[in-house]
């Protein structure tokens, strides 16, 4: 069965703790998500998105703290401005919106952290393999990996 | 009266006083062609000319000579701030509102000599049909560019002189035989348009010349041309060119003034030009904004407006 890659980015302040709320209460959710932990929602810049789309990922969930919580003030606010603005440059060059979403979750909210997670990942399995990246150029990454932090492991990508 | 002759009186004026250093304005080459002209000298004016050939948006040289310690062009910070005058048609006036909205240069550092655009002429800075890739046909009668043709506003938004005369109708009616293009690469399917655009970026020989053409693209180091940078590549793969036109087009959302600079300095002919002007009609629908009509910040540097 397709399995999909999602990758998430949880800001530190609130949905990564979102997550371990989740995992103490025992929800369960699916294993596609490989949560990147990041300073703030904000530092998710489109380079981010776009190179882990490069690198195989077949969704990308940013998750950030709800408007008005951000611990710097003003991240997400940023962020909620930027991702939809991205959304639809990416979805011109042909990626599906639906596998890039911004959501919010407080450090509070497990169970909505594990009913987004789930939600997504349906989303994402619903709609089939990313056909964004270009394999061909796969092989000039190698020369780069010993300086490169690899988002996906390669064996993963195939 | 014409056009060329009153911006060489006004050019002439403003060096006379020492009003400014250096007038940036056009001049026709040894070969014919029209190029960006610095006069510093009163008698040098008779060289500054206005023609159907004017495409150059000279907003760009506008940081280096107002402030040429941050360009990188002098070590030290000067005592007195320069003075400059520019040359401005209706699209160039909106990056000069851009530009002082984001605080490159104080607006007293500048005269805006803008005149009153009937539109440039397809080919214009070129000699003759040297071009790798494209290649224009003598038309005849001469064609406008295809911004020109999608134009709306000949008078420029933000002046100090005002050169010509204001249109009685605003819209000048040249804009409705032109074939939306990008309406057509809306209506394809997304696999379409990822075949589309790769084609398209396939192209791209990595030249930054798009960057350098460009107005708003002021960072003293390119993200894009970093050989340190974790998760942008410098290399010349689909995924990285990919990445490279689709950020730069990100970093212009919401400060594009459409100018199509970017397009028409592309060796490749890569059209450029559609990812800016889908991303300006976003950002006018979710932020109500369009860039260079005021001098306010972008949406993207402010919080949302509901707080």
């Amino acid at each position: 069965m397709y399995e999909p890659r999602i990758i998430g980015y949880l800001c530190t302040w609130c949905s990564y703790t979102g997550a371990d709320t989740a995992g103490i209460a025992r929800l369960k959710y699916p294993a596609n998500l490989r949560a990147m932990r990041v300073p703030c929602s904000g530092r998710v810049s489109p380079e981010l998105i776009m190179r882990t789309f490069d690198q195989g990922a077949d969704g990308v969930l940013v998750l950030a703290c709800h408007i008005g919580e951000c611990h710097y003030d003003s991240g997400n606010h940023r962020t909620a401005k930027r991702l939809p603005v991205l959304q639809t440059l990416m979805a011109f060059t042909g990626l599906e919106p639906e596998r890039l979403r911004l959501d919010w979750v407080s450090a509070s909210e497990g169970e909505r952290f594990a009913r987004i997670v789930n939600e997504f990942t349906e989303a994402v399995r619903a709609l089939g393999p990313c056909h964004w990246r270009q394999k061909e150029n796969w092989v000039r990454y190698l020369d780069l990996q010993t300086k490169t932090i690899e988002i996906l492991p390669s064996e993963v990508g195939g | 009266m014409s056009y060329t002759y009153e911006i060489q009186t006004k050019a002439r004026s403003l060096l006379e006083s020492k009003q400014v250093d250096c007038v940036i304005g056009y001049e026709i080459g040894p070969r014919g062609r029209t190029r960006p002209a610095f006069i510093y000298q009163p008698e040098e004016v008779e060289r500054l000319v206005w023609n159907q050939a004017c495409t150059h948006n000279l907003t760009i040289y506008l940081k280096e000579q107002l402030d040429p310690q941050q360009s990188g062009r002098l070590k030290t910070k000067e005592q007195t701030p320069r003075h400059a005058a520019v040359v401005v048609k209706a699209c160039d006036s909106r990056a000069v509102n851009v530009l002082l909205a984001e605080n490159h240069f104080g607006r007293e550092q500048l005269h805006v000599i803008g005149v009153v655009c009937d539109g440039i002429h397809e080919g214009a800075g070129e000699v003759g049909n040297q071009r790798s890739v494209r290649q224009f046909p003598a038309a005849d009668p001469p064609q406008f560019q295809a911004r020109c043709q999608r134009c709306i506003e000949r008078v420029p938004v933000v002046f100090d002189t005002f050169i010509g005369e204001r249109p009685s109708n605003q819209k000048s009616g040249m804009y409705e035989n032109v074939l939306d293009d990008l309406d057509c690469l809306q209506a394809m399917t997304p696999t379409e348009r990822t075949d589309f655009w790769l084609s398209q970026f396939d192209r791209c020989i990595r030249c930054y010349a798009c960057r350098q053409a460009c107005p708003m693209c002021s960072c003293p180091t390119c993200l894009y041309e970093r050989d340190d940078s974790l998760w942008v590549g410098m290399g010349i793969g689909l995924n990285e060119k990919r990445t490279f036109h689709l950020g730069r087009a990100f970093h212009l959302a919401g400060r594009c003034i459409g100018c199509d600079e970017c397009e028409r300095v592309c060796p490749m002919d890569i059209p450029i030009s559609l990812l800016n002007r889908r991303l300006i009609q976003e950002v006018e629908t979710v932020f109500g904004y369009r860039a260079g009509m005021a001098q306010v910040p972008p949406p993207f540097v402010t919080v949302l407006s509901d707080r």
